[in-house]
């Protein structure tokens, strides 16, 4: 193995590790239902809406909480959703803010305008719930997906890093670290596609909370 | 969270998208079928190179550019042996493809590319896993090489490149070949078969007149080829009149080499007999009691 090659598994280690810090399971009730990815430091977790839709009429979806990379278990509340886009933003219930590690570690975000076919791409989820599992592709493909609403059709990047159930809500990332998309299986129907950050970040700011 | 921009990774991710950017500009829609598009490579501005079982039209074919212009194309060749078909189009305008100076070899990295849809590129990564060949096809034809790859084979994918990681071509992928996985015709072949069909619009075959079955060589014959090669065609038959009569081959010769390749199998012999070698002047070296001898024989053409 030459310089180069211990460069690259470096560096892409510190890669994951640091995403991996990131990364939350979602659970609902007793069953661990999901990935999630902190969005911003004060609280808020971006998942797929149908990871936290499956219980959303029953008890269960009170008890919907949020595990964090280092152990740590806080109640969570839906506080925007689009099924349209397969979204949800999630904010964690305050009391992390009086603890040690009060900031949560987000992720920074691409500017998914400048993404290009063939960059590198890591997915990080929990795949048949084997938990923080990191895969390596690169970006296939950026297309103009159709949906049933009212937007008609959402932009989403297709990558051929392995994927399975549990990746769901787990972010993809590109060589710098910064997230590209979150991975969402039903989207399609095709495995590897991923809702654009692009789209989130819309989301987001239109959901009025954060 | 770190973000370290100027590091390997980020480094080898833009070559990445660089090499896709360069193959992406010779890599083609070819609509020629009834379900979806599928891919083709400029083989110069004004071919396209692409899969022969794509092309299920023989008129009303066209092609999409890069630059999201639709063109109009007409067959210039098929080989369903190797299933690959040239196209000519209208007008010329495509950026020929670059091939890779050297052969592929397993481990290197490799990009699988097509175009099939207006959405643009797409790409998928892997590595060259297997060289194989000579293999028998489905359609009755004998692939000489292939590669094989892990990068997924997306729908609409056949016809397109696989390049290597500077966007060079290092061969043209296909479902058609092997049932139910995607192969890579290695390029120094593809483009043979490429100016073969720009030039008489089919790959001709190679005739002797011989029937042949393989046999094993003896020490003492092969200490006198010089060489170590276990198998050759011994000879049980030789048409009247055709190529092999004239140049004076008999029943009992055993077949074990055609200009510089070694003939130990009927494969061997038929991938050699292809393309330019019809019409030429061939040196056949056969063991004639024990004894190696050299013969030169006009390769007829098989109709």
């Amino acid at each position: 193995m030459n310089s180069l090659s211990f460069a690259l598994a470096d560096e892409m280690a510190s890669l994951a590790a640091s995403l991996q810090r990131s990364l939350v399971v979602l659970h609902n009730g007793r069953a661990g239902v999901g990935a999630g990815v902190i969005w911003k430091r004060d609280g808020w977790v971006v998942t797929n809406h149908h990871v936290v839709a499956a219980g959303r009429q029953s008890r269960a979806h009170r008890d919907l909480r949020v595990e964090l990379f280092d152990g740590r278990v806080y109640p969570v509340r839906v506080a925007a959703q689009d099924e349209e886009i397969d979204l949800a933003l999630l904010q964690v219930d305050g009391a992390f803010k009086n603890e040690q590690n009060h900031e949560l570690p987000e992720v920074l975000v691409a500017d998914v305008a400048n993404l290009r076919i063939g960059e590198l791409v890591m997915a990080i989820g929990h795949p048949w719930g084997q938990r923080g599992m990191v895969t390596l592709g690169l970006v296939s493909g950026i297309f103009a997906a159709k949906t049933q609403g009212r937007r008609g059709q959402v932009q989403v990047i297709r990558s051929d890093a392995r994927l399975a159930p549990g990746n769901s809500g787990g972010p993809l990332v590109n060589a710098s670290g910064r997230v590209v998309g979150l991975n969402t299986l039903i989207i399609g129907g095709d495995q590897g596609m991923a809702i654009s950050s692009q789209v989130i970040d819309s989301f987001v700011a239109q959901s009025g909370m954060v | 969270m770190t973000s370290e921009d100027n590091n390997t990774l980020v480094a080898l991710s833009a070559a990445m998208a660089d090499a896709v950017e360069k193959a992406g500009a010779s890599t083609v829609t070819v609509d020629a079928r009834q379900r979806m598009p599928a891919s083709g490579i400029a083989y110069s501005a004004g071919l396209v190179l692409t899969a022969d079982h794509v092309v299920e039209r023989d008129e009303d074919l066209s092609v999409l550019l890069p630059d999201g212009s639709r063109v109009s194309a007409v067959l210039a060749g098929r080989d369903p042996g190797n299933d690959l078909a040239l196209l000519k189009l209208s007008g010329a305008g495509l950026v020929a493809a670059e091939a890779a100076a050297s052969p592929a070899r397993i481990g290197q990295l490799a990009l699988a590319l097509g175009r099939p849809s207006p959405q643009g590129i797409q790409a998928s990564l892997g590595v060259v896993s297997a060289l194989g060949g000579p293999l028998r096809t489905g359609s009755g034809g004998l692939l000489e090489e292939y590669l094989r790859t892990d990068a997924i084979p997306y729908p609409g994918f056949s016809g397109g490149p696989l390049v290597d990681a500077a966007g060079r071509v290092l061969g043209l992928n296909t479902s058609g070949l092997a049932r139910a996985v995607s192969l890579t015709i290695p390029v120094a072949l593809a483009w043979q078969v490429a100016e073969a069909l720009a030039q008489h619009g089919s790959v001709r075959r190679g005739y002797l007149g011989i029937r042949s079955q393989p046999v094993s060589i003896n020490a003492a014959a092969q200490s006198l080829l010089g060489r170590s090669q276990v198998t050759g065609l011994l000879l049980v038959g030789v048409e009247e009149s055709s190529p092999a009569e004239q140049a004076g081959l008999m029943v009992g010769d055993i077949l074990v080499g055609l200009q510089e390749a070694v003939i130990d199998d009927p494969d061997q012999l038929l991938v050699r007999l292809s393309g330019s070698i019809v019409g030429q002047q061939a040196a056949v070296e056969v063991l004639r009691g024990g004894q190696p001898l050299k013969l030169s024989v006009t390769i007829g053409e098989r109709k």
